[in-house]
């Protein structure tokens, strides 16, 4: 493997990612499961499917928080998390 | 497999620090965990046998609530009937409080009958030991409340978060070394290797049951704000849960079925199915409610030990249920597998302690973790270690070990002291706290090595004592101990035996290791250096 110029290594950057990951990870994650909720099986007036949701929001969450150090830096993290929020909202919102 | 050094050591520093944050926590949260895999015989341990009243066959079930009913009006609300467990009375009602609250002061009714088929009955405040061990469980002993939840459930959940990251950078880190040294157990290259490679293998192992774990802490500790959130951002104007309109029928007690009718009933609804519990509530009002415990040993448990059918106590119309295979009933089924899943309630009683077993494993892999921090952060050859070292060894073995002491010493006095005092539940949580609190202390002041020395001994000591005092029990009986009585009892006095040899065997271990181990390690005593001058210089 090629040794990565400075530039080109993982930043750090704790706050932001961190931060990113909790948060906007924590709204993509209802987002999605939103998605679920109402394009899923059953639709969303499926009986006690409310509780399967509820669950379903932390694996996704835990997951994105703990990818989101994979970004190369924070702002990174922020631009692109955010940006999936954006698109999944539009769709959520739209549609339901 | 490769993975690139940047990403290894963001990953690897993730690893480090949640999980020396979190660890201590969840090694509480983890032993006590495995100890309320047998809540139901910790119970029976811990009060007399004369306090439980013989079993009475179903079909004298009838029998026995027309009788309380006939002259007992608390229970004329409510009451419980326990079906096939040796370890309770067939009919309990509470006299003062309520199952649904958490108080060290119940008061509970009793009653069976006699071979003549008269009543029996006894009211006595029961053992709260198991339910405070799971309150230990749940929040690692942390009191006080945040709104109607607990504090210690909010910051078990968010050690969760923090376990989470633990888990995923864990293996990420070790991917690259891990078909080289999965199964390596290298004793011979120094103690943090052998550390290593043990902490390695433990979690590696038992990853699938970790995750499990992590997820559902977090949705039990925070599913009011998940919800919360689904409804504010998905739901908007659509309810969250159906509301059924309740049964405005007025019934009266003479309109109860029978308790054979309702187990026929039972029967039919789910046949691979016993009943253990009954549990009439509210019998006096339109929210009358009974609620049914039903054990298969090869199925997929909702609660921790049964699942769960609700009936209208009245008209047996079914109004919830966790065993409903078909279509309608699949999100509260799937649901009831998380549950499951981490409560160890399925596969029966091997499940049981493959769980115990796990949810040990999982206080190692927290314990050795912080050992290992502390040898990385070894300063090699120097006389004296850095303080965040001694500070975090002080507080792994203060805190993780003496609660472990703690524990095990109010057990066992409890058992002693259970005919002198009033109510026992008392006496367990002022001695949980007292001996924690002072071993916390001890092992700041001395350092962890002599803390060590002391509490794995206390540990050992007081675990050999469960089953001595059995034995004393049967020698001399007027001492008003009590023998076990009961294959799950005898099971008790058996684990706590095993413990005291795995204490001990900890104990030699690391008695060999403060006095003939590395002198530039924050284990060691120096034998020529007093001890307090040792303290004084750390102070």
């Amino acid at each position: 493997m090629a040794r990565l110029a400075e530039q080109d290594k993982l930043q750090p950057d704790w706050w932001t990612k961190s931060l990113a990951g909790l948060i906007l990870g924590f709204t993509l994650a209802l987002g999605l499961v939103g998605l679920f909720a109402w394009f899923g099986p059953g639709g969303i007036d499926a009986d006690t499917k409310v509780q399967f949701n509820m669950w379903l929001i932390t694996p996704i969450w835990l997951l994105v928080l703990s990818f989101s150090f994979m970004f190369k830096t924070g702002l990174r993290a922020i631009g692109y998390l955010g940006l999936f929020n954006v698109l999944t909202y539009i769709v959520l919102y739209t549609f339901r | 497999m490769k993975v690139r050094s940047d990403v290894l050591r963001v990953y690897q520093s993730i690893h480090i620090w949640t999980g020396i944050i979190a660890g201590i926590v969840l090694f509480i949260g983890f032993y006590a965990g495995s100890l309320t895999m047998f809540k139901g015989a910790i119970d029976a341990w811990s009060m007399p046998p004369a306090l439980t009243l013989p079993q009475v066959p179903a079909e004298k079930l009838d029998d026995l609530v027309a009788q309380v009913l006939a002259q007992d009006d608390k229970a004329k609300t409510g009451f419980s009937l326990h079906l096939n467990d040796e370890h309770q009375s067939p009919m309990t009602w509470y006299q003062q409080g309520s199952e649904r609250e958490l108080s060290m002061s119940h008061q509970l009714w009793h009653a069976s009958l006699d071979e003549q088929g008269q009543l029996v009955t006894q009211l006595s405040t029961p053992s709260e030991l198991a339910e405070l061990i799971d309150q230990l469980h749940r929040t690692a002993g942390i009191a006080g409340d945040v709104g109607h939840d607990q504090a210690g459930a909010y910051v078990l959940g968010i050690a969760a978060v923090l376990y989470s990251l633990a888990l995923v950078s864990g293996v990420i880190f070790l991917l690259p070394t891990l078909t080289k040294s999965f199964f390596a157990l290298r004793k011979d290259k120094g103690e943090s290797r052998f550390w290593l490679d043990a902490h390695n293998l433990v979690g590696i192992t038992s990853l699938p049951f970790h995750l499990v774990i992590c997820v559902t802490v977090i949705v039990f500790a925070f599913h009011d704000q998940l919800y919360d959130g689904l409804k504010h951002m998905v739901y908007g104007e659509k309810p969250l849960f159906a509301q059924s309109a309740p049964d405005k029928t007025p019934y009266t007690l003479a309109d109860l079925p029978k308790v054979t009718t309702v187990l026929a009933k039972v029967q039919q609804i789910a046949p691979d199915y016993q009943v253990n519990e009954m549990t009439f509530m509210n019998l006096n009002n339109p929210r009358a409610t009974l609620r049914l415990g039903l054990y298969n040993p090869n199925g997929f448990m909702r609660g921790p030990v049964t699942d769960f059918l609700y009936l209208h106590p009245y008209s047996l119309k079914v109004t919830n249920s966790t065993i409903d295979q078909s279509d309608k009933g699949i999100w509260a089924r799937t649901v009831a597998v998380f549950f499951g899943l981490h409560f160890g309630s399925y596969g029966g009683d091997l499940g049981r302690w493959v769980y115990f077993f796990l949810g040990l494993s999982g206080a190692f892999l927290f314990y050795s973790g912080n050992l290992l921090w502390l040898e990385k952060r070894r300063k090699k050859q120097a006389s004296e270690q850095t303080r965040a070292c001694r500070l975090m060894a002080s507080a792994t073995v203060g805190i993780c070990l003496g609660s472990v002491a703690a524990l095990t010493i109010s057990m066992l006095l409890g058992k002693w002291l259970y005919v002198h005092v009033s109510n026992i539940n008392h006496v367990y949580l002022w001695l949980y706290y007292l001996v924690f609190g002072l071993l916390v202390v001890y092992a700041f002041w001395r350092g962890a090595a002599k803390a060590a020395l002391l509490i794995l001994p206390l540990c050992a000591l007081a675990t050999l004592a469960m089953p001595i005092t059995s034995l004393v029990a049967l020698i001399v009986p007027s001492l008003g101990l009590w023998a076990p009585y009961s294959v799950a009892t005898l099971g008790v006095d058996l684990v706590a035996l095993a413990f005291s040899g795995v204490f001990f065997y900890a104990y030699r271990l690391t008695r060999h290791r403060v006095f003939n181990g590395p002198q530039d390690s924050i284990w060691a005593i120096p034998a020529t250096v007093p001890v307090a001058e040792l303290t004084q210089q750390t102070s």
